[in-house]
């Protein structure tokens, strides 16, 4: 287990995060697509606080950051899909073409 | 390695003492042969016929009762039965501990969903409403019980009960948790996924092997959570004259019987006043339980 | 090859092809549990990288995470089953390409990068170490991380309550007909049952 080895396996998670952030129609799918790619990110972090820098304190404080931000991005997401839902009965990107009300 | 043994001891021991427990608080007659009723129950489930459902999920269907019981065992693999002695001492055993309460809601929501049937699957949804909000607050009395520790280690917390147990230090505590135990076992006032409201809610479609492995899992986690709360606030294998394992496993048997009689002699709320309650009532109080192990804690 | 290669290699191909099944899959359930058993593979591989209390909170936040995420899935979602086949997929050809980009340009990088090799030492207070570091000298950013997640409840109770701000968030929106100018869909809108 090299740090190249783990970084490849983070790489390949960002990679189809990426895909199903930008090819789901569904809201909810997109998001998942993004929780997939902060997935890659985390290992990524953790994998060079543990196996490249030699255990900094920091590394796990970042760690600590990336996991703020998925329970923000789920958070405010779904309070998003459910205000665009109640407003505009929509459920799927397409649904959204425009900004204005 | 003599944990491993016991732990399964423990587990059969507790199983058979909750089978036993349960039969004898649903008041049926208790003749002097009950001892082997359990047993004698079991055989008859394992040589009915199973049930299948149109169009399950095939593999949540097998996977949830086992997934169920193998939470259980992980959650006990933290308990320690002697200083030191246990599967997994790690030091992060409480949050363990809720990474597999947190689990055996998923397991229990797919055990619902994957019947393809109404009932089990309102049971799944409305067992995942009430049982997100009683386990966020188990995490705060757990977190709070492992403040006077300065430890997430489930052996460290259970050290520092030397002088005073956590159930006196923390009065809030275990009531708190205890809810928890009732939530993620199924059983009585939070039993809101295999009720009899709604003809056993994700257990209605079940029979024979499957039941039966679904009940022993269910009996498993109520001995794990009872193994954990003995540990965490009544002092696990601390006592007197009798061997550290021999008093968790008094301890558990106490937790096991008022759990059991808590299932059987406590009303149900309806699901949304129930959500009301534990989110407006029971969350600040494990906040308050939190806050008053903090202030012990000041030097 | 070692018995933690061998796990690590089995838990990446679980973490990766489960990953891939979500996207692939028909029902909602079903992929947001895959997404739940990716996020476990890789809080195990972390658990492996000496990194126990971030591993465990990882599989006790996905866990919560991902059951939430079921129940949603199955609210916004047509077929919420998966009982027919569908596919909900826009500009694929594109996105597979921008995904095929990412990965190989992320591997090349990591390829032809000199990355240093110092490992975490096998005895380190790891657990330790992040407490004394997120309430010492890194207490800002965990007291920001607190503070955005404080504002980021407030907002989706503000963003998700019926009640808005300036009158019912839902007012004059009608769900689509069972048939096109029909009957709406599913709940009527407040306003218009008052009028009945």
């Amino acid at each position: 287990m090299t740090l190249t080895a783990v970084l490849i396996v983070a790489a390949a998670l960002i990679g189809i995060g990426l895909y199903g952030a930008l090819s789901q129609q569904s809201f909810v799918m997109l998001m998942m697509g993004l929780e997939l790619i902060l997935n890659g990110v985390l290992l990524a972090v953790i994998a060079f606080w543990s196996l490249g820098a030699g255990g900094p304190p920091r590394g796990q404080v970042l760690a600590i950051v990336v996991m703020a931000v998925m329970a923000v991005e789920m958070a405010v997401g779904f309070a998003l899909v459910t205000a665009v839902f109640r407003r505009r009965q929509a459920d799927t990107t397409e649904k959204l073409g425009t900004l204005k009300e | 390695m003599t944990a491993i043994p016991l732990v399964f001891a423990l587990l059969a021991a507790g199983i058979w003492l909750s089978a036993l427990a349960e039969r004898f608080a649903s008041g049926r007659r208790f003749p002097s042969g009950t001892v082997f009723a359990p047993l004698l129950q079991a055989a008859r489930l394992l040589s009915q016929q199973s049930v299948r459902t149109e169009h399950p999920d095939g593999l949540n269907w097998v996977l949830s009762p086992i997934a169920y019981l193998t939470l259980a065992v992980a959650g006990l693999s933290v308990v320690p039965f002697a200083p030191e002695l246990a599967v997994a001492p790690l030091d992060t055993g409480i949050v363990l501990w809720g990474a597999c309460e947190a689990l055996t809601i998923v397991a229990v929501f797919l055990h619902g969903w994957s019947a393809n049937s109404m009932l089990p699957l309102i049971g799944g949804y409305r067992f995942v409403a009430i049982g997100l909000p009683a386990m966020l607050l188990s995490m705060f009395v757990l977190i709070a019980a492992a403040l006077p520790a300065q430890s997430l280690s489930v052996g460290a917390i259970v050290e520092s009960q030397r002088s005073l147990w956590n159930v006196v230090r923390q009065p809030l505590g275990l009531p708190l948790f205890l809810l928890l135990g009732l939530a993620i076992s199924l059983r009585g006032p939070m039993d809101y996924g295999d009720a009899a409201d709604l003809s056993g809610g994700t257990a209605a479609e079940v029979s024979g092997p499957h039941r039966l492995a679904w009940g022993i899992a269910r009996l498993a986690m109520l001995t794990a959570f009872a193994a954990m709360g003995a540990s965490v606030f009544l002092g696990g294998y601390l006592g007197p004259w009798l061997p550290g394992p021999v008093w968790l496993a008094l301890k558990t048997a106490a937790l096991l019987l008022v759990l059991t009689w808590l299932g059987r002699n406590l009303a149900r709320m309806p699901a949304p006043r129930m959500m009301a309650a534990l989110w407006l009532v029971l969350l600040p109080l494990s906040f308050l339980d939190l806050v008053i192990a903090g202030v012990e804690a000041l030097p | 090859m070692t018995a933690a290669d061998l796990a690590f290699y089995v838990l990446s191909a679980v973490a990766v092809v489960s990953g891939w099944r979500v996207f692939r899959t028909d029902s909602m359930v079903r992929a947001s549990f895959l997404l739940m058993l990716s996020f476990i593979a890789v809080a195990a591989i972390m658990l492996m990288l000496a990194a126990p209390y971030i591993g465990m909170a990882t599989v006790f936040m996905m866990a919560v995470e991902m059951m939430v995420m079921a129940l949603f899935m199955v609210m916004f979602m047509m077929n919420p089953a998966g009982l027919n086949p569908m596919s909900m997929v826009h500009q694929n050809r594109l996105s597979i390409g921008a995904a095929a980009t990412a990965f190989v340009g992320l591997t090349v990088a990591v390829l032809f990068t000199d990355l240093p090799h110092e490992k975490v030492a096998r005895q380190a207070p790891v657990i330790r170490d992040l407490g004394h570091e997120l309430l010492g000298p890194s207490m800002l950013v965990f007291e920001s991380a607190g503070v955005t997640l404080l504002a980021a409840m407030v907002a989706s109770v503000v963003l998700s309550a019926r009640s808005g701000r300036f009158g019912p968030s839902d007012e004059g929106s009608r769900p689509p007909g069972l048939e096109p100018g029909g009957e709406p869909a599913g709940r009527v809108p407040e306003s218009e049952q008052e009028d009945e």
